[in-house]
């Protein structure tokens, strides 16, 4: 059934690309007058139909082999939701979303410091001292490596005090 | 300049002492990342992304190739010892390596493994100093017909290898291409699915998508079942001594290895086609052409040595038709590629006129890092029990930060980094619908290139479709793409076809 939603929310998104978004701004009158140009649109909506008439192809074959299966419904779909909000995969989307997030307010060295203990956790260790001193040592290796000597310019933080603490941390390391 | 001043300038780029730690450090960082179970080749290339941004374009492709050739042997020492392939082209080595550790073999299938992909590796690269020029010259006469028609191909042969997945496989591909219409069209810059946001005016940064679809969602996807692996799980506890088969043993198999060498740089450099094909494909004939196929899958060396010759033969022959054409012969190869366009090179057949070094540079290399790759493999076999000793809630995020830096790094901008964890997301929902990622990241990536050499070739002639391709390359290369996407649909009827005459027959 997850299948099916996720094949039909495409097509809806097709459709809805295909009516608004394939041009965002007028053609130039000179590639409009030459008529052997190619339309800027043109490749992207032969994709875009091209895809509409296969997603449907899809949800045909999807419905045809899962008729009359157990499972194959709206409800049951429905009550796997809370399961899959509790798995481990949408908390270590949540860990990976966040993270990406809070790298430009928080900097380099809190945002990795943070991923890797709450990802180490969700991955199931359980010496908290250890996961402690092995993420702190990471994100010192790695900001050596990259920071300093890849001189990759790792972000440093906006909100004030945590930038501070970063440029505290940042000073400390090198 | 002729092969011989080539292959000077190659030991000269090669053979200074910053390049030569250089590929040390790569290959012990590709055979480590190989090795371990969940990091596939193209994901280790990807991770090795932020240790090339301060290179020089050059010295980034010496670094990406040592990565790869190095992780396509760093899989067989998992695939052998624990029956799980550190990279999915070495599948078919689990079939005879761990029936042979098993038998308390394990030093041997490892010797032969990584001598053979040695090998086949070596081969390849001659393939490729050889062959490019070649191609190079042939493509300069090519137009935009015949660089569309190439670059179809590739998508065409990746689509008709699912053949058991053809509508999934297409979808993928066209998804592909259309994530590479966002942005601005390449001929006239008009603004095209940006849905209002300023940052995808340029389209969409490709590394970020690349290292989101590779890493991320591998690591979520272990994060769902993860599986604690120990060294104890294993053969002799991960204590491993490699030792070399006998002479006779060695002459028993040449033929293995050569044909596997061959077939496995034949498939390399068929755009989409890659190593881990190679592999399955060269298993199977070995298994089909041997006197003895029956002791296939017991544990004997032609399997390992079949297996390991073709995936790194496939290496080599991947950086053909990136290095003369300008198109990826697989994802590993994209992701090169991606990063070397960052960088302002231009790949294609121009590049082998303008810049030949980085023939002979990446030549050279290959050969030094198939040499410097058997004894680094050999030490890190040895200290595997300590490497899987690393437990997952470890390495996992450590994966995921160094996915984090690299999107990062590309430049330096956070907006990637959120790129790359919707492409980890995405690349979850598209294993959830049984789409095929791979194909998926060849369409982003050929996107532009197929569009625009389309766009080009239509106003060539003057927006005749039949006169785009009424020339006998771009026509014959057309013909092929037709008949690969073609093929799987009609397949199943044929074969009904062929069992209805043969009951009539009878």
């Amino acid at each position: 059934m997850f299948e099916l939603i996720l094949n039909v929310a495409l097509l809806l998104f097709f459709v809805y690309t295909l009516a608004f978004h394939v041009l965002e701004a007028p053609v130039p009158a000179k590639v409009q007058r030459n008529p052997y140009a190619l339309q800027p649109g043109v490749w992207p909506t032969v994709l875009l139909v091209l895809l509409i008439f296969l997603i449907t192809l899809n949800i045909i074959k999807l419905i045809r082999q899962n008729k009359g299966k157990e499972g194959f419904n709206l409800s049951a779909f429905l009550s796997s939701i809370p399961v899959f909000l509790k798995s481990k995969i949408f908390i270590g989307i949540l860990i990976v979303v966040v993270a990406s997030f809070l790298l430009e307010p928080l900097g380099f060295m809190v945002t990795s410091f943070l991923l890797l203990f709450a990802y180490g956790l969700l991955l199931g260790e359980k010496k908290y001292i250890r996961l402690f001193i092995v993420c702190l040592l990471v994100t010192i290796v790695l900001y050596i490596c990259f920071g300093v000597l890849l001189q990759v310019n790792l972000p440093r933080g906006t909100v004030p005090f945590l930038r501070n603490f970063a440029l505290f941390l940042v000073q400390l390391v090198s | 300049m002729n092969l011989g001043q080539l292959f000077l300038s190659g030991l000269a780029i090669v053979f200074e002492p910053s390049m030569l730690l250089m590929v040390l450090l790569a290959v012990v960082l590709g055979t480590v990342f190989g090795a371990l179970p969940g990091v596939s080749a193209t994901m280790a290339v990807a991770l090795g992304l932020p240790f090339t941004y301060t290179m020089a374009p050059i010295q980034s492709i010496v670094f990406l190739v040592a990565v790869y050739c190095s992780s396509i042997t760093g899989g067989s020492i998992s695939a052998i010892l624990f029956k799980i392939p550190g990279v999915p082209s070495s599948a078919p080595t689990t079939f005879d390596g761990y029936p042979m550790a098993q038998q308390g073999k394990a030093g041997k299938a490892l010797g032969v493994a990584l001598v053979t992909s040695a090998l086949g590796g070596t081969f390849a690269a001659i393939a490729m100093f050889v062959l490019s020029p070649q191609l190079t010259q042939a493509a300069l006469s090519f137009g935009p017909s015949e660089m569309f028609a190439i670059t179809f191909l590739g998508l065409s042969i990746l689509t008709s290898l699912d053949s058991k997945n053809i509508l999934r496989t297409l979808i993928s591909g066209l998804l592909g291409l259309l994530l590479a219409t966002i942005g601005q069209d390449p001929m006239y810059g008009v603004q095209r699915m940006t849905f209002g946001s300023k940052q995808f005016l340029s389209g969409i940064e490709m590394i970020p998508v690349l290292i989101g679809v590779f890493a991320i969602t591998e690591v979520l996807k272990q994060t769902g079942e993860t599986k604690k692996l120990n060294a104890k799980d294993g053969i002799g506890g991960g204590k491993i001594n490699t030792e070399m088969p006998t002479w006779k043993e060695w002459m028993s198999i040449k033929w293995v290895i050569l044909r596997s060498a061959v077939l496995g740089t034949v498939v390399g450099i068929l755009p989409g086609a890659g190593a881990t094909i190679a592999s399955f494909m060269c298993y199977s004939t070995e298994t089909k052409l041997s006197k003895y196929p029956e002791k296939f899958g017991t544990g004997i060396i032609d399997g390992i040595a079949a297996s390991e010759t073709a995936n790194n033969a496939a290496t080599g022959g991947a950086m053909v038709p990136l290095l003369s054409l300008g198109i990826p012969g697989g994802n590993a190869a994209a992701v090169m590629m991606s990063a070397l366009v960052l960088k302002g090179v231009q790949l294609g057949p121009l590049l082998l006129i303008n810049q030949p070094n980085y023939l002979s540079g990446t030549f050279i290399s290959m050969i030094v890092t198939n040499i410097v790759m058997v004894f680094v493999a050999i030490m890190i076999a040895k200290m595997f029990a300590q490497i899987l000793a690393i437990p997952y809630s470890f390495l996992g995020p450590i994966i995921v930060m160094l996915a984090i830096i690299g999107s990062y790094a590309t430049n330096m901008s956070v907006f990637d980094v959120k790129i790359m964890a919707f492409a980890g997301i995405a690349g979850l929902l598209f294993s959830a619908l049984k789409f095929n990622s791979a194909v998926l990241i060849l369409g982003l990536v050929l996107g532009k290139i197929c569009e625009g050499n389309f766009s080009r070739a239509f106003t060539i002639n003057r927006g005749n479709l039949f006169s785009m391709f009424n020339k006998p390359i771009a026509g014959s290369i057309m013909v092929v793409c037709i008949a690969a996407l073609v093929y799987p649909l009609v397949s199943p009827y044929l074969k009904k076809m062929m069992k209805r005459s043969n009951k009539a027959n009878k």
